[in-house]
Protein backbone atom coordinates (compact mmCIF):
# COMPACT_ATOMS: atom_id res chain seq x y z
CA UNK A 1 0.00 0.00 0.00
CA UNK A 2 1.77 3.34 -1.14
CA UNK A 3 0.94 6.03 0.95
CA UNK A 4 -1.17 8.06 -1.43
CA UNK A 5 -3.68 4.81 -1.00
CA UNK A 6 -3.46 5.49 2.80
CA UNK A 7 -4.18 8.92 2.40
CA UNK A 8 -7.25 8.48 0.07
CA UNK A 9 -8.45 5.86 2.18
CA UNK A 10 -7.63 8.00 5.50
CA UNK A 11 -10.10 10.71 3.76
CA UNK A 12 -12.69 8.04 2.99
CA UNK A 13 -13.09 6.33 5.72
CA UNK A 14 -16.12 7.71 7.88
CA UNK A 15 -15.68 8.64 10.93
CA UNK A 16 -17.93 6.34 12.61
CA UNK A 17 -15.46 3.28 12.61
CA UNK A 18 -14.59 2.43 16.24
CA UNK A 19 -11.47 0.93 15.68
CA UNK A 20 -9.26 2.32 12.34
CA UNK A 21 -5.37 0.67 12.32
CA UNK A 22 -3.81 2.59 9.92
CA UNK A 23 -0.46 1.45 8.69
CA UNK A 24 0.13 -0.05 11.98
CA UNK A 25 3.98 -1.98 12.28
CA UNK A 26 5.27 -3.10 15.65
CA UNK A 27 8.76 -4.33 16.17
CA UNK A 28 10.46 -6.91 18.64
CA UNK A 29 13.73 -7.79 19.19
CA UNK A 30 14.60 -11.25 18.24
CA UNK A 31 16.29 -12.39 21.37
CA UNK A 32 16.56 -11.25 25.05
CA UNK A 33 20.19 -11.19 24.85
CA UNK A 34 20.59 -8.53 21.88
CA UNK A 35 22.48 -5.53 23.05
CA UNK A 36 20.49 -2.21 24.49
CA UNK A 37 21.85 0.50 24.72
CA UNK A 38 20.68 4.06 25.89
CA UNK A 39 20.46 5.40 22.52
CA UNK A 40 18.53 3.39 21.34
CA UNK A 41 16.21 3.06 24.28
CA UNK A 42 15.45 6.69 23.95
CA UNK A 43 15.43 7.02 20.16
CA UNK A 44 11.62 8.01 19.81
CA UNK A 45 10.67 6.42 16.56
CA UNK A 46 13.38 5.20 14.43
CA UNK A 47 11.86 3.80 11.23
CA UNK A 48 15.33 1.71 10.32
CA UNK A 49 14.89 -1.93 11.46
CA UNK A 50 17.99 -2.46 13.84
CA UNK A 51 19.55 -6.09 13.36
CA UNK A 52 18.57 -8.55 15.78
CA UNK A 53 15.09 -6.80 15.55
CA UNK A 54 12.37 -8.14 13.47
CA UNK A 55 8.63 -6.74 12.58
CA UNK A 56 5.91 -8.77 14.38
CA UNK A 57 3.51 -6.59 11.95
CA UNK A 58 3.82 -4.37 9.60
CA UNK A 59 1.71 -1.96 7.16
CA UNK A 60 -1.55 -3.29 8.61
CA UNK A 61 -4.51 -1.47 7.57
CA UNK A 62 -7.91 -1.74 8.37
CA UNK A 63 -10.92 -0.04 9.45
CA UNK A 64 -14.21 -1.49 12.18
CA UNK A 65 -17.73 -0.41 11.77
CA UNK A 66 -19.61 -0.60 15.70
CA UNK A 67 -21.29 -3.94 15.76
CA UNK A 68 -19.05 -5.53 13.34
CA UNK A 69 -17.94 -9.38 14.56
CA UNK A 70 -14.47 -9.99 13.50
CA UNK A 71 -12.44 -12.81 13.75
CA UNK A 72 -8.54 -12.73 13.15
CA UNK A 73 -7.37 -16.26 11.72
CA UNK A 74 -3.64 -17.20 11.05
CA UNK A 75 -0.39 -19.70 12.23
CA UNK A 76 0.98 -19.28 15.46
CA UNK A 77 3.13 -16.59 15.66
CA UNK A 78 2.00 -14.45 13.12
CA UNK A 79 0.71 -11.13 14.83
CA UNK A 80 -2.48 -12.17 15.77
CA UNK A 81 -2.03 -11.84 19.71
CA UNK A 82 0.05 -8.63 19.13
CA UNK A 83 -2.58 -6.82 17.14
CA UNK A 84 -5.16 -7.95 19.95
CA UNK A 85 -2.85 -6.29 22.47
CA UNK A 86 -2.57 -2.90 19.73
CA UNK A 87 -6.34 -2.23 19.36
CA UNK A 88 -6.06 -2.89 23.24
CA UNK A 89 -3.85 -0.04 23.12
CA UNK A 90 -1.75 -2.32 25.87
CA UNK A 91 1.03 -2.11 23.49
CA UNK A 92 2.01 1.02 21.33
CA UNK A 93 2.73 0.68 17.79
CA UNK A 94 6.04 1.66 16.24
CA UNK A 95 4.66 3.07 13.25
CA UNK A 96 1.82 4.08 11.68
CA UNK A 97 -1.23 4.02 14.03
CA UNK A 98 -4.20 2.66 15.61
CA UNK A 99 -7.34 4.52 16.93
CA UNK A 100 -9.89 2.85 19.26
CA UNK A 101 -12.81 5.26 20.05
CA UNK A 102 -14.78 4.31 23.12
CA UNK A 103 -14.04 1.62 25.52
CA UNK A 104 -12.47 -1.76 25.34
CA UNK A 105 -13.43 -4.78 27.47
CA UNK A 106 -10.32 -6.61 27.10
CA UNK A 107 -10.27 -10.42 27.58
CA UNK A 108 -6.42 -10.92 27.31
CA UNK A 109 -4.94 -12.28 30.21
CA UNK A 110 -7.81 -11.93 32.48
CA UNK A 111 -6.99 -13.36 35.33
CA UNK A 112 -3.62 -10.94 35.46
CA UNK A 113 -5.76 -7.78 37.66
CA UNK A 114 -6.42 -10.48 40.62
CA UNK A 115 -4.57 -10.46 43.77
CA UNK A 116 -3.98 -13.61 45.54
CA UNK A 117 -4.36 -12.66 49.13
CA UNK A 118 -7.77 -10.65 48.92
CA UNK A 119 -10.97 -12.12 48.78
CA UNK A 120 -13.20 -12.69 45.87
CA UNK A 121 -15.38 -9.58 46.65
CA UNK A 122 -12.68 -7.24 47.15
CA UNK A 123 -10.98 -8.55 43.64
CA UNK A 124 -14.24 -8.32 42.15
CA UNK A 125 -14.15 -4.32 43.08
CA UNK A 126 -10.69 -4.21 41.97
CA UNK A 127 -10.39 -5.62 38.78
CA UNK A 128 -14.05 -4.05 37.48
CA UNK A 129 -12.42 -0.66 38.97
CA UNK A 130 -9.25 -0.68 37.48
CA UNK A 131 -11.06 -1.40 33.49
CA UNK A 132 -12.82 2.07 34.66
CA UNK A 133 -16.67 1.03 36.57
CA UNK A 134 -17.75 3.20 39.18
CA UNK A 135 -18.47 1.93 42.57
CA UNK A 136 -22.20 2.24 42.47
CA UNK A 137 -21.92 0.07 38.62
CA UNK A 138 -20.16 -2.53 40.23
CA UNK A 139 -22.40 -3.12 43.45
CA UNK A 140 -25.48 -3.13 41.21
CA UNK A 141 -23.84 -5.61 39.12
CA UNK A 142 -22.29 -7.38 41.75
CA UNK A 143 -24.88 -10.10 42.19
CA UNK A 144 -24.85 -10.64 38.54
CA UNK A 145 -21.48 -11.40 38.38
CA UNK A 146 -21.25 -13.72 41.19
CA UNK A 147 -24.20 -15.58 40.03
CA UNK A 148 -22.35 -15.87 36.56
CA UNK A 149 -19.75 -17.21 37.93
CA UNK A 150 -20.99 -20.01 40.18
CA UNK A 151 -19.16 -18.97 42.98
CA UNK A 152 -21.61 -17.83 45.82
CA UNK A 153 -19.85 -19.76 48.50
CA UNK A 154 -16.32 -18.30 47.78
CA UNK A 155 -17.39 -14.80 48.56
CA UNK A 156 -14.76 -14.45 51.28
CA UNK A 157 -12.27 -17.21 49.89
CA UNK A 158 -8.88 -15.59 49.11
CA UNK A 159 -8.42 -15.44 45.12
CA UNK A 160 -5.26 -18.26 45.68
CA UNK A 161 -7.56 -20.88 47.33
CA UNK A 162 -9.74 -20.99 44.35
CA UNK A 163 -9.75 -23.64 41.56
CA UNK A 164 -7.66 -22.79 38.10
CA UNK A 165 -11.47 -22.87 36.58
CA UNK A 166 -12.96 -21.02 38.86
CA UNK A 167 -10.40 -18.28 38.49
CA UNK A 168 -10.63 -17.83 35.20
CA UNK A 169 -14.63 -18.16 35.47
CA UNK A 170 -15.24 -15.18 37.85
CA UNK A 171 -12.28 -13.46 36.04
CA UNK A 172 -14.58 -13.82 32.85
CA UNK A 173 -17.68 -13.16 34.86
CA UNK A 174 -15.87 -9.88 35.63
CA UNK A 175 -14.48 -8.54 32.22
CA UNK A 176 -17.91 -9.27 30.70
CA UNK A 177 -20.02 -7.41 32.47
CA UNK A 178 -17.85 -4.34 31.68
CA UNK A 179 -20.27 -1.92 30.01
CA UNK A 180 -17.82 -0.90 26.97
CA UNK A 181 -18.46 -1.19 23.32
CA UNK A 182 -16.02 -2.91 22.17
CA UNK A 183 -14.96 -6.38 23.30
CA UNK A 184 -11.49 -8.81 22.70
CA UNK A 185 -10.93 -12.02 22.73
CA UNK A 186 -8.52 -13.77 22.79
CA UNK A 187 -8.73 -18.01 23.50
CA UNK A 188 -9.68 -17.59 26.69
CA UNK A 189 -12.25 -19.50 26.06
CA UNK A 190 -10.48 -22.42 25.82
CA UNK A 191 -10.80 -23.07 29.78
CA UNK A 192 -13.17 -24.19 31.70
CA UNK A 193 -15.69 -27.07 31.82
CA UNK A 194 -18.08 -27.40 28.54
CA UNK A 195 -21.22 -25.68 30.55
CA UNK A 196 -19.45 -23.16 31.15
CA UNK A 197 -17.82 -22.46 27.95
CA UNK A 198 -21.46 -22.57 26.21
CA UNK A 199 -22.50 -19.94 29.29
CA UNK A 200 -19.63 -17.69 27.67
CA UNK A 201 -20.67 -18.61 23.98
CA UNK A 202 -24.31 -17.40 24.95
CA UNK A 203 -23.01 -14.23 26.66
CA UNK A 204 -21.01 -13.00 23.91
CA UNK A 205 -23.41 -13.62 21.42
CA UNK A 206 -25.65 -11.51 23.80
CA UNK A 207 -23.06 -9.01 24.09
CA UNK A 208 -22.83 -8.94 19.92
CA UNK A 209 -26.64 -8.52 19.75
CA UNK A 210 -26.62 -5.37 22.11
CA UNK A 211 -24.72 -4.04 19.51
CA UNK A 212 -21.20 -4.12 20.65
CA UNK A 213 -17.99 -4.79 18.33
CA UNK A 214 -16.13 -8.15 19.06
CA UNK A 215 -12.47 -8.61 17.96
CA UNK A 216 -11.85 -12.30 18.42
CA UNK A 217 -8.65 -14.70 18.22
CA UNK A 218 -9.20 -18.11 17.58
CA UNK A 219 -8.14 -20.90 16.24
CA UNK A 220 -11.45 -23.13 16.55
CA UNK A 221 -12.86 -22.60 12.59
CA UNK A 222 -16.22 -23.38 14.88
CA UNK A 223 -16.61 -20.48 16.92
CA UNK A 224 -15.16 -18.44 14.22
CA UNK A 225 -18.09 -19.16 12.05
CA UNK A 226 -20.52 -19.02 15.01
CA UNK A 227 -19.49 -14.97 15.71
CA UNK A 228 -18.06 -13.85 13.17
CA UNK A 229 -18.86 -11.87 10.18
CA UNK A 230 -15.68 -10.50 8.73
CA UNK A 231 -12.10 -12.36 8.71
CA UNK A 232 -8.31 -10.52 9.04
CA UNK A 233 -6.14 -13.38 7.89
CA UNK A 234 -2.54 -12.62 9.01
CA UNK A 235 0.84 -13.84 7.70
CA UNK A 236 4.39 -13.31 8.41
CA UNK A 237 3.09 -9.73 9.85
CA UNK A 238 0.66 -9.22 7.23
CA UNK A 239 -2.79 -8.52 6.41
CA UNK A 240 -3.02 -10.77 3.48
CA UNK A 241 -6.74 -10.87 3.44
CA UNK A 242 -9.89 -8.86 4.63
CA UNK A 243 -12.72 -10.19 3.64
CA UNK A 244 -16.05 -12.20 4.56
CA UNK A 245 -14.94 -14.82 7.22
CA UNK A 246 -16.21 -17.70 5.02
CA UNK A 247 -13.88 -17.04 2.61
CA UNK A 248 -11.05 -16.09 5.03
CA UNK A 249 -11.39 -19.62 6.32
CA UNK A 250 -11.31 -21.07 2.90
CA UNK A 251 -8.25 -19.69 2.08
CA UNK A 252 -6.74 -20.33 5.15
CA UNK A 253 -7.23 -23.75 4.66
CA UNK A 254 -6.39 -24.14 1.44
CA UNK A 255 -2.62 -22.92 2.17
CA UNK A 256 -2.42 -24.36 5.95
CA UNK A 257 -5.20 -26.49 5.98
CA UNK A 258 -4.94 -30.01 6.92
CA UNK A 259 -5.92 -31.74 3.53
CA UNK B 1 -32.03 -10.83 28.84
CA UNK B 2 -31.04 -7.27 26.48
CA UNK B 3 -27.49 -6.00 26.93
CA UNK B 4 -28.37 -2.66 25.43
CA UNK B 5 -25.25 -0.26 25.50
CA UNK B 6 -26.18 1.71 28.66
CA UNK B 7 -25.40 5.31 28.52
CA UNK B 8 -22.75 5.89 31.15
CA UNK B 9 -21.68 8.87 33.00
CA UNK B 10 -18.88 10.68 31.13
CA UNK B 11 -15.49 10.66 33.28
CA UNK B 12 -13.17 13.27 32.98
CA UNK B 13 -9.37 11.52 31.96
CA UNK B 14 -8.06 13.03 35.37
CA UNK B 15 -11.05 11.19 37.37
CA UNK B 16 -10.32 8.35 36.22
CA UNK B 17 -6.82 8.65 36.66
CA UNK B 18 -7.87 9.38 40.50
CA UNK B 19 -10.61 6.61 40.87
CA UNK B 20 -7.52 3.60 39.35
CA UNK B 21 -4.86 5.46 41.50
CA UNK B 22 -6.94 4.88 44.39
CA UNK B 23 -7.45 1.82 43.57
CA UNK B 24 -4.30 0.45 43.22
CA UNK B 25 -3.06 2.19 46.24
CA UNK B 26 -5.22 0.76 48.70
CA UNK B 27 -5.02 -2.34 47.45
CA UNK B 28 -1.39 -2.43 48.16
CA UNK B 29 -2.25 -1.08 51.77
CA UNK B 30 -5.29 -3.57 51.99
CA UNK B 31 -2.47 -6.80 50.61
CA UNK B 32 0.10 -5.41 53.24
CA UNK B 33 -2.08 -5.29 56.04
CA UNK B 34 -4.37 -8.49 55.53
CA UNK B 35 -1.55 -10.91 55.02
CA UNK B 36 0.40 -9.61 58.23
CA UNK B 37 -0.75 -10.15 61.82
CA UNK B 38 0.85 -6.69 63.39
CA UNK B 39 -0.31 -4.78 59.55
CA UNK B 40 -0.22 -1.23 60.45
CA UNK B 41 2.54 -1.64 63.58
CA UNK B 42 5.52 -3.03 61.02
CA UNK B 43 5.36 0.40 58.88
CA UNK B 44 6.04 2.47 61.72
CA UNK B 45 8.16 -0.41 63.60
CA UNK B 46 11.05 -0.18 60.91
CA UNK B 47 11.69 3.43 61.52
CA UNK B 48 11.54 3.34 65.21
CA UNK B 49 14.05 0.53 65.46
CA UNK B 50 16.12 2.38 63.71
CA UNK B 51 15.44 5.46 65.40
CA UNK B 52 16.10 2.86 68.90
CA UNK B 53 19.17 2.36 67.77
CA UNK B 54 20.67 5.73 66.69
CA UNK B 55 19.15 7.30 69.65
CA UNK B 56 21.29 4.79 72.11
CA UNK B 57 24.45 5.11 70.19
CA UNK B 58 24.87 8.74 69.88
CA UNK B 59 23.23 9.63 73.42
CA UNK B 60 24.04 6.47 75.46
CA UNK B 61 27.61 5.44 74.05
CA UNK B 62 28.87 8.54 72.77
CA UNK B 63 28.44 11.93 73.46
CA UNK B 64 26.11 12.94 70.79
CA UNK B 65 27.63 16.42 69.58
CA UNK B 66 25.02 16.76 66.46
CA UNK B 67 21.86 17.29 66.24
CA UNK B 68 19.31 19.13 69.05
CA UNK B 69 17.48 17.93 72.31
CA UNK B 70 15.18 16.23 72.37
CA UNK B 71 17.36 13.77 69.88
CA UNK B 72 14.46 10.96 69.67
CA UNK B 73 12.51 13.98 68.01
CA UNK B 74 15.23 14.89 66.14
CA UNK B 75 15.94 11.36 64.63
CA UNK B 76 12.08 10.92 63.98
CA UNK B 77 11.24 13.70 61.94
CA UNK B 78 13.48 12.59 59.07
CA UNK B 79 13.48 9.23 59.88
CA UNK B 80 9.90 8.90 59.42
CA UNK B 81 10.10 10.84 55.89
CA UNK B 82 12.98 8.76 55.22
CA UNK B 83 11.07 5.67 55.35
CA UNK B 84 8.54 6.97 52.71
CA UNK B 85 11.68 8.11 50.32
CA UNK B 86 13.32 4.82 50.42
CA UNK B 87 10.31 2.48 50.08
CA UNK B 88 8.87 4.10 47.60
CA UNK B 89 12.10 4.28 45.23
CA UNK B 90 12.91 0.79 45.82
CA UNK B 91 9.05 -0.64 45.06
CA UNK B 92 9.51 1.53 42.27
CA UNK B 93 12.28 -0.32 40.54
CA UNK B 94 10.36 -3.77 40.82
CA UNK B 95 6.77 -1.06 40.05
CA UNK B 96 6.37 -2.78 36.14
CA UNK B 97 7.78 -6.12 37.29
CA UNK B 98 5.49 -7.16 40.10
CA UNK B 99 2.68 -5.71 38.03
CA UNK B 100 3.64 -7.19 34.09
CA UNK B 101 0.75 -9.19 34.12
CA UNK B 102 -1.78 -6.59 34.94
CA UNK B 103 0.04 -3.84 32.75
CA UNK B 104 -0.02 -6.28 29.67
CA UNK B 105 -3.90 -6.06 30.47
CA UNK B 106 -4.76 -2.72 31.37
CA UNK B 107 -4.65 0.03 29.66
CA UNK B 108 -4.84 2.85 32.74
CA UNK B 109 -2.42 5.56 32.08
CA UNK B 110 1.12 3.63 32.83
CA UNK B 111 2.73 7.12 35.06
CA UNK B 112 0.08 5.25 37.11
CA UNK B 113 2.19 2.38 38.76
CA UNK B 114 4.49 5.08 39.59
CA UNK B 115 2.46 7.21 41.65
CA UNK B 116 0.36 4.82 43.28
CA UNK B 117 3.36 2.94 44.92
CA UNK B 118 4.38 6.63 46.33
CA UNK B 119 1.35 7.28 47.59
CA UNK B 120 0.62 4.39 49.06
CA UNK B 121 4.05 4.62 50.91
CA UNK B 122 3.08 8.19 51.54
CA UNK B 123 -0.30 7.49 52.99
CA UNK B 124 2.03 5.19 55.36
CA UNK B 125 3.97 8.27 56.25
CA UNK B 126 0.86 10.23 57.44
CA UNK B 127 -0.19 7.28 59.23
CA UNK B 128 2.52 6.55 61.27
CA UNK B 129 3.24 10.47 62.44
CA UNK B 130 1.10 9.51 65.49
CA UNK B 131 4.47 8.11 66.24
CA UNK B 132 6.43 11.59 66.13
CA UNK B 133 3.59 13.20 68.31
CA UNK B 134 4.00 10.58 70.77
CA UNK B 135 7.70 11.56 71.36
CA UNK B 136 7.48 15.20 70.54
CA UNK B 137 5.01 15.05 73.84
CA UNK B 138 6.86 12.37 75.71
CA UNK B 139 10.21 14.07 74.87
CA UNK B 140 8.64 17.79 75.69
CA UNK B 141 9.79 19.02 72.40
CA UNK B 142 8.53 22.97 71.95
CA UNK B 143 6.14 22.88 68.54
CA UNK B 144 6.54 26.38 66.53
CA UNK B 145 4.12 27.38 64.12
CA UNK B 146 6.49 26.34 60.94
CA UNK B 147 4.56 22.82 61.75
CA UNK B 148 1.87 24.03 59.48
CA UNK B 149 4.89 23.74 56.65
CA UNK B 150 4.25 20.34 56.88
CA UNK B 151 2.18 19.86 53.89
CA UNK B 152 4.90 21.74 51.77
CA UNK B 153 7.34 19.43 52.30
CA UNK B 154 5.24 16.57 51.92
CA UNK B 155 4.28 18.14 48.71
CA UNK B 156 7.96 18.15 47.56
CA UNK B 157 8.51 14.90 48.74
CA UNK B 158 6.07 13.27 46.59
CA UNK B 159 6.69 15.32 43.19
CA UNK B 160 10.89 14.25 44.16
CA UNK B 161 10.15 10.73 44.79
CA UNK B 162 7.63 10.45 41.62
CA UNK B 163 10.21 12.07 39.42
CA UNK B 164 12.84 9.48 40.18
CA UNK B 165 10.56 6.37 40.67
CA UNK B 166 9.54 7.87 36.81
CA UNK B 167 13.56 7.27 35.96
CA UNK B 168 13.92 4.26 37.90
CA UNK B 169 10.88 1.84 36.91
CA UNK B 170 11.29 1.74 33.30
CA UNK B 171 15.08 1.31 33.14
CA UNK B 172 15.08 -1.15 35.55
CA UNK B 173 13.27 -3.66 32.94
CA UNK B 174 16.03 -3.13 31.14
CA UNK B 175 19.14 -3.24 33.23
CA UNK B 176 18.35 -5.29 35.72
CA UNK B 177 21.45 -4.39 37.70
CA UNK B 178 19.68 -0.96 38.00
CA UNK B 179 17.72 -2.32 41.00
CA UNK B 180 20.87 -3.34 43.20
CA UNK B 181 22.02 0.04 42.29
CA UNK B 182 19.17 2.08 43.58
CA UNK B 183 19.18 -0.05 47.24
CA UNK B 184 23.37 0.74 47.46
CA UNK B 185 22.69 4.50 46.28
CA UNK B 186 19.52 4.30 49.09
CA UNK B 187 21.96 3.17 51.78
CA UNK B 188 24.32 5.85 50.82
CA UNK B 189 22.09 8.93 50.73
CA UNK B 190 20.62 7.89 53.70
CA UNK B 191 24.46 9.07 55.87
CA UNK B 192 24.56 12.01 52.77
CA UNK B 193 21.02 12.97 54.01
CA UNK B 194 20.64 15.09 57.29
CA UNK B 195 18.44 12.49 59.13
CA UNK B 196 20.85 11.58 61.95
CA UNK B 197 22.65 14.80 61.56
CA UNK B 198 21.37 17.98 60.50
CA UNK B 199 23.08 20.26 57.61
CA UNK B 200 24.32 23.08 60.48
CA UNK B 201 26.56 20.18 61.65
CA UNK B 202 28.43 19.74 58.39
CA UNK B 203 31.65 21.55 57.70
CA UNK B 204 30.88 25.01 56.05
CA UNK B 205 32.48 23.86 53.04
CA UNK B 206 29.67 21.12 52.54
CA UNK B 207 27.29 23.36 53.22
CA UNK B 208 26.81 24.62 49.71
CA UNK B 209 27.21 20.71 48.27
CA UNK B 210 24.43 19.04 51.05
CA UNK B 211 22.34 21.72 50.09
CA UNK B 212 21.94 20.10 46.50
CA UNK B 213 20.88 17.12 48.07
CA UNK B 214 16.91 17.64 47.74
CA UNK B 215 16.24 16.18 50.76
CA UNK B 216 18.75 18.22 52.95
CA UNK B 217 15.51 21.23 52.09
CA UNK B 218 12.70 18.40 52.60
CA UNK B 219 13.74 17.10 56.14
CA UNK B 220 14.64 20.69 57.07
CA UNK B 221 10.94 21.88 56.19
CA UNK B 222 9.67 18.58 58.84
CA UNK B 223 12.31 19.49 61.12
CA UNK B 224 11.47 22.84 61.46
CA UNK B 225 8.44 22.25 63.56
CA UNK B 226 10.36 21.56 66.78
CA UNK B 227 13.82 23.46 65.55
CA UNK B 228 13.07 26.54 64.21
CA UNK B 229 17.15 26.73 63.50
CA UNK B 230 16.62 24.08 61.36
CA UNK B 231 14.73 25.97 58.83
CA UNK B 232 16.99 27.11 55.56
CA UNK B 233 15.01 28.84 52.70
CA UNK B 234 17.41 28.90 50.39
CA UNK B 235 17.72 25.20 51.07
CA UNK B 236 14.10 24.16 50.22
CA UNK B 237 14.15 26.58 47.26
CA UNK B 238 16.45 24.53 45.54
CA UNK B 239 14.87 21.25 46.75
CA UNK B 240 11.95 22.64 45.23
CA UNK B 241 13.77 23.28 41.95
CA UNK B 242 15.76 20.40 42.18
CA UNK B 243 12.61 17.82 42.50
CA UNK B 244 10.86 19.49 39.88
CA UNK B 245 13.67 19.28 37.33
CA UNK B 246 13.62 15.44 38.61
CA UNK B 247 9.92 15.60 37.81
CA UNK B 248 10.34 16.66 34.58
CA UNK B 249 13.00 14.53 33.85
CA UNK B 250 11.53 11.47 34.28
CA UNK B 251 8.64 12.40 32.44
CA UNK B 252 10.72 12.86 29.94
CA UNK B 253 12.58 8.87 30.56
CA UNK B 254 8.93 7.63 31.14
CA UNK B 255 7.60 9.30 27.66
CA UNK B 256 10.60 7.93 25.66
CA UNK B 257 10.73 4.97 27.41
CA UNK B 258 7.36 3.31 27.81
CA UNK B 259 7.25 1.97 24.20
CA UNK B 260 10.21 -0.59 24.82
CA UNK B 261 8.85 -1.04 28.43
CA UNK B 262 5.42 -2.47 27.44
CA UNK B 263 6.85 -4.44 24.39
CA UNK B 264 9.62 -6.07 26.98
CA UNK B 265 7.28 -7.38 29.71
Amino acid sequence: MTQSDIADRAAAAPQTAVISVTDAGIRYRRNRRARRNFKDLFSARARKTRPGEFWALRHVTFDVQPGEAIGVVGRNGQGKSTLLKLVAEVVLPDEGRVGVRGGVAPLIEITGGFVNDLSVRENVFLTAGLHGMKRSEIESQFDEIIEFAEIGDFLDTPYKHLSSGMKVRIAFAVVSRLEEPIILVDEVLAVGDRAFKEKCYNRIEELLAGGRTLFIVSHSEKDLRRFCTRGLYLDKGQLVLDAPIAEVLERYNAEYGVK
Amino acid sequence: MTVALPERGARSPLARYWHSLRLLATRDLRVRYSTSFLGYFWSILDPLVMAGIYWFVFTQVFDRSVGAQPYIVFLLSALLPWTWFTGAVSDTTRAFIKEAKLVRSTKIPRTIWVVSLVMSKGIEFVASLPVLAFFVIIGGAAVNPDLLLFPLAIAIQAILTVGIGLIVAPLVVFFRDLERAVKLGLRFLFYASPIIYGVTDLPQWLHFWASFNPLSGIFSIYRSAFFSDQLDWSMVLISAAMSIVILCIGMLVFKRTIRSVLKEI
